[in-house]
C-alpha cells in the first residue's frame, strides 16, 4: 500500500497543564484522494485534531507528518498556504470584495495579477456563483454564497489537502445538503484530500468515505460508514451509527401511517 | 474696523502657524506613540491594564499644570545634559508644550486603537491565521484595516483636545492662539479672548472635520474621502510653516510676565531692537520665577524684573536696604551666581503697595500699614496670585502682625475691581498701576521699610551678556521711564473703556520719554 498523504501520529494536546487531554494518542491515517469524517459529541477532540493539521493547534505530544515530512519543520504560514481551511465561522474579510477574498492565499503566494484574475473566475464557476459576485462585499452575501465563497477561498491556490470544521454547521438543511453534495464533487473532480469534522452523523455518511469516530480525546473506532453501520464492537459506536438508519425509520412510519 | 480687531488679524499669521504646528506635532507624535503601544496593549491583557490606566492618570492632570509640570523637568534635564554632553536642552516653549500635548493627546488614540484591534471578529482573525497570514500581514491587511475608522475618530478626539490645549502652552512660553487669551484677560481685551477662542475653535472644527473625511473614508473603504481629507491636513500644516518661514530665525527672544506693564515693556524692547535691524520674538505670559530662570538659562535673552522680586525671590534675602544700595549688590549678586547682566533701572518702581479705597480708609481712621494692623481683624484682604506664597509678604506680615479677616487672590484685574466693589478692603496694589488715581485708592505709607524697593531693571541673559546691538539698543532706556508716565501708558490698557493695545501704549511711553 501507497505510504498515506497525511499521517497524525500519537497526537495529544492538553490544555490545562498536563492534567487532562483534550486529544490523546490519536493516530489516523489519510491516504491521497481519500475523504475523512471526524464525528463525535461536542468535546470529543475532534476538532483539536484537525488543528493539528495545519498548525493552528501545536500538539504537546507525538507529530503529524505530510508526505512523511514533520509539519512542525515547516514555518505555519507557508504550511497552511498549500493547505485549505473551510470553518463554521466562515471569516470572510469584511472589508474586502468576494474576488479579493479569494485571491487573498494566491497573492501572499505571489501569483501574477493576470494568474490571479483568472483563477478567480475560474472558482466562481466552480463554486457555482455568478460572475457579478466578483464585486460584492460580504455583507451583501447570504449565508451560503459566503460559505461558496469561503469554499473557493480555500483552493484558490490549489492546495492538495482540505480540513472541514463544520463547515455547513450554520446553514439551514436544504443549502446544508447542495453545499455539501457540491463540495462532494469538487473533491472528486480536483482530487482533493479531505479531513472534515461534524457532529452530524448522517452528513458523514452522506459524504466520507471514511468515518473516524472520537469520543473524550480518542478514537473509538475508523472504517467505511457501511462497515460501522454494519455492526460494531463498541456500544457508543454503534448507538451513534445507528443514529442516520433510526431517523429514517422514525420518517417512514410517519409517513406509512398517513 | 475696531483697533484692536485689526491689531487681533496682524498677530494671527504668527499665533495661528505656531498653534498648528505645535498641534500637528503633538499629534503626530501622540499616534506614534499610543499606536504601537496599543498593538502591544491589544495583545497583550497584561500590558492594556496599565498602559490605559498610565493614559487615563495623565488625563485627569489639567492641562496648565502638566504644561507647568515640564518646565522644571526639563530645566532639571538640561542641567544635566549641559554638564555630561555639553547640550543644553530648552526648556522654555516649543519642547515642554510638545511633550505635554503628546502624553494629553494619547489617551483617545490608545484607548480606541485598543478598541478597535480587540474588537476584530475572531473568526475573520482565524480565517487571516488559516490562509497563511503572518503576523505580521495579519495586523497590515486584516487588522488595522478593520481597526482604522475606530482609530481615527480616537485621532480625531486627540486631535480636538490638544488644538484646545494648545492655547494653553503660552504660559510656557510657546506662542499659540493663547496668547489672543492670556494677554486678553490679563489688560481685559475681551475682543482678543473672544478671537483667541475663535480661532482656536476654528482651527479644532477644521482638523475635526478633515480627519471625519478620513474616518468615513476608512469606514466605506473610499480612497477619494481620505485622499482629500489628508491632502487638507497635509495643506493646513504646510500653511503653517509660511509665516515661520517668512519670520527667519528670531535673533533676540524677548520675555514678558503676564500684567500689562510687561507687555508694555516687552513692546517697547522689541521696537528698540527691531530699529536696530534685528529680529525678535516674544515670550510673553512668564510666571514671576519662571521668567527669571528662562533668563538665567537663555531661553529668553531679555526682560524686565523687579529689584525686590529679585532679592528676596532670587537671592531669597529679607532685609530691605534703599534702593541704590540695593540695586548695586543685586548687579554684582546675579552677575556671580547665575551669569545675568542688570543692564539699569529704568527709572521708576512698581512696589508692593497694600492700597484701599479712600473713602474707606478715612472712615476706618486708617493712614498706613501701621493703623492698618488693629483694624485687620475686620477686614478682608485681595492679593494678586503670587503675593501670598511670596517672601515679602511674610516679612510684611510679621513686621505689623497683620491678621485679616479673611484672605483672597485674584487676578490682577480683578482685584481692582473687588477693591471698587468693596469684596476687599485692601489690595496689593502695584505702584506704577494707573488705576490708583484712576479708582481713587490710597496707597498705604509702610513706616518700618518692611516692603523692600522695586526698581525695574532690565535683564539681559548670560548668551547676550556681551552682545553690543542688545546693550546699544536698551541703554538709552535706562534712567528715562518715569513713574508717571508708566502709569499713564498701563491706563492706556488696564481702564475700562477705549482700551488701546500693548503696541500703542509702548509707542506712547516711548515718545512720552523722549525716545
Amino acid at each position: 500500500m501507497a505510504k498515506p498523504l497525511i499521517e497524525i501520529d500519537r497526537a495529544g494536546k492538553s490544555f490545562d497543564g498536563g492534567r487532562s487531554f483534550a486529544v490523546r494518542d490519536v493516530s489516523i491515517a489519510v491516504e491521497a484522494g481519500a475523504f475523512i469524517a471526524l464525528v463525535g459529541t461536542s468535546g470529543s477532540g475532534k476538532t483539536t485534531t484537525l488543528k493539528f493539521v495545519n498548525r493552528l493547534i501545536e500538539p504537546d505530544t507525538g507529530e503529524v507528518r505530510i508526505d512523511g515530512v514533520s509539519v512542525a519543520t515547516v514555518a505555519a504560514p507557508k504550511l497552511r498556504r498549500k493547505i485549505g481551511y473551510v470553518f463554521q465561522g466562515i471569516g470572510l474579510f469584511p472589508h474586502l470584495s468576494v474576488a479579493e477574498n479569494i485571491a487573498v492565499t494566491p497573492q501572499l503566494l505571489g501569483w501574477s495579477r493576470a494568474d490571479i484574475a483568472a483563477r478567480v473566475a475560474e472558482l466562481l464557476d466552480l463554486v457555482g456563483l455568478p460572475q457579478s459576485y466578483a464585486t460584492r462585499m460580504p455583507d451583501a452575501l447570504s449565508g451560503g454564497q459566503a460559505q461558496r465563497v469561503a469554499v473557493a477561498r480555500a483552493i484558490a491556490a490549489r492546495p492538495r489537502i482540505m480540513l472541514m470544521d463544520e463547515p455547513f454547521g450554520a446553514l439551514d438543511p436544504v443549502t446544508r445538503d447542495a453545499l455539501g453534495g457540491a463540495y462532494r464533487d469538487l473533491h472528486r473532480r480536483l482530487a482533493l484530500s479531505t479531513i472534515m469534522v461534524t457532529h452530524d452523523v448522517q452528513e458523514a455518511v452522506l459524504l466520507a468515505d471514511r468515518i473516524v469516530v472520537m469520543s473524550g480525546g480518542q478514537v473509538l473506532a475508523q472504517d467505511t460508514p457501511r462497515a460501522l453501520m454494519a455492526n460494531s464492537a463498541s456500544p457508543e459506536v454503534a448507538a451513534l451509527m445507528a443514529m442516520p438508519r433510526r431517523q429514517a425509520e422514525r420518517i417512514r412510519t410517519i409517513l406509512d401511517g398517513a | 474696523m475696531d483697533e484692536r480687531i485689526l491689531a487681533a488679524l496682524r498677530l494671527l499669521p504668527d499665533y495661528l502657524g505656531r498653534h498648528v504646528l505645535l498641534s500637528a506635532a503633538a499629534l503626530a507624535l501622540g499616534c506614534a506613540l499610543a499606536l504601537p503601544l496599543a498593538i502591544v496593549a491589544a495583545r497583550r491583557p497584561a500590558i492594556r491594564w496599565p498602559a490605559l490606566a498610565a493614559a487615563s492618570f495623565v488625563q485627569t492632570i489639567p492641562g496648565l499644570a502638566l504644561l507647568a509640570l515640564f518646565y522644571p523637568l526639563l530645566l532639571g534635564l538640561s542641567a544635566f545634559s549641559t554638564r555630561i554632553l555639553g547640550v543644553s536642552v530648552p526648556a522654555l516653549g516649543f519642547l515642554p508644550s510638545l511633550l505635554a500635548l503628546t502624553l494629553y493627546s494619547m489617551l483617545p488614540i490608545l484607548r480606541n486603537a485598543v478598541a478597535g484591534l480587540t474588537g476584530v471578529d475572531a473568526a475573520v482573525l482565524e480565517a487571516a491565521d488559516a490562509v497563511g497570514m503572518t503576523a505580521r500581514q495579519r495586523l497590515l491587511r486584516v487588522e488595522a484595516p478593520l481597526a482604522a475608522p475606530v482609530v481615527m475618530a480616537g485621532i480625531r478626539t486627540a486631535a480636538v483636545w490638544t488644538i484646545g490645549a494648545a492655547t494653553l502652552s503660552t504660559a510656557v512660553g510657546q506662542t499659540s492662539l493663547g496668547n489672543y487669551i492670556f494677554t486678553g484677560l490679563q489688560t481685559e481685551n475681551w475682543i482678543f479672548v473672544l478671537f483667541g477662542c475663535a480661532a482656536a475653535a476654528a482651527v479644532a472644527l477644521a482638523a475635526d472635520q478633515l480627519l471625519g473625511l478620513i474616518e468615513v473614508g476608512a469606514r466605506r473603504r473610499d480612497a477619494g474621502r481620505i485622499g482629500i481629507g489628508a491632502l487638507g491636513i497635509a495643506l493646513g500644516v504646510a500653511a503653517a510653516f509660511v509665516p515661520l518661514a517668512s519670520l527667519g530665525s528670531a535673533a533676540y527672544l524677548v520675555g514678558a510676565k503676564n500684567f500689562s506693564e510687561q507687555f508694555i515693556l516687552a513692546e517697547l524692547i522689541s521696537d528698540r531692537l527691531q530699529a536696530t535691524g534685528a529680529t525678535v520674538e516674544r515670550k510673553e505670559g512668564l510666571g514671576s520665577a519662571v521668567a527669571f530662570r528662562a533668563l538665567a538659562s537663555s531661553d529668553i535673552d531679555v526682560y524686565v524684573d523687579y529689584s525686590g522680586t529679585l532679592w528676596a525671590n532670587v537671592l531669597g534675602r529679607t532685609d530691605t536696604p534703599e534702593n541704590a544700595a540695593m540695586l548695586a549688590e543685586l548687579s554684582r549678586e546675579l552677575r556671580a551666581r547665575h551669569g545675568v547682566v542688570l543692564l539699569g533701572a529704568l527709572g521708576f518702581e512698581n512696589a508692593y503697595a497694600l492700597a484701599m479705597r479712600r473713602d474707606r480708609a478715612m472712615a476706618l481712621g486708617i493712614a498706613s500699614i501701621a493703623d492698618l494692623s488693629r483694624r485687620a481683624g475686620e477686614l478682608t484682604f485681595g492679593a494678586d496670585l503670587e503675593f501670598l506664597s511670596r517672601p515679602e509678604w511674610t516679612s510684611l506680615r510679621d513686621a505689623y502682625g497683620l491678621k485679616f479677616k479673611t484672605q483672597r487672590s485674584f487676578t490682577p484685574t480683578f482685584m481692582y475691581r473687588a477693591v471698587d466693589s468693596g469684596e476687599a478692603d485692601v489690595i496689593t496694589a502695584f505702584s506704577s498701576d494707573g488705576r490708583i488715581a484712576a479708582q481713587d485708592l490710597v496707597v498705604l505709607p509702610d513706616p518700618m521699610h518692611a516692603l523692600p524697593a522695586y526698581d525695574a531693571v532690565l535683564l539681559i541673559s548670560p548668551r547676550r551678556a556681551t552682545d553690543a546691538t542688545l546693550t546699544r539698543a536698551l541703554m538709552p532706556l535706562v534712567d528715562k521711564i518715569s513713574v508717571e508716565h508708566m502709569r499713564e501708558a498701563n491706563y492706556m490698557i488696564d481702564r475700562d473703556t477705549d482700551k488701546a493695545t500693548p503696541r500703542d501704549a509702548a509707542r506712547f511711553l516711548g515718545r512720552a520719554s523722549g525716545l
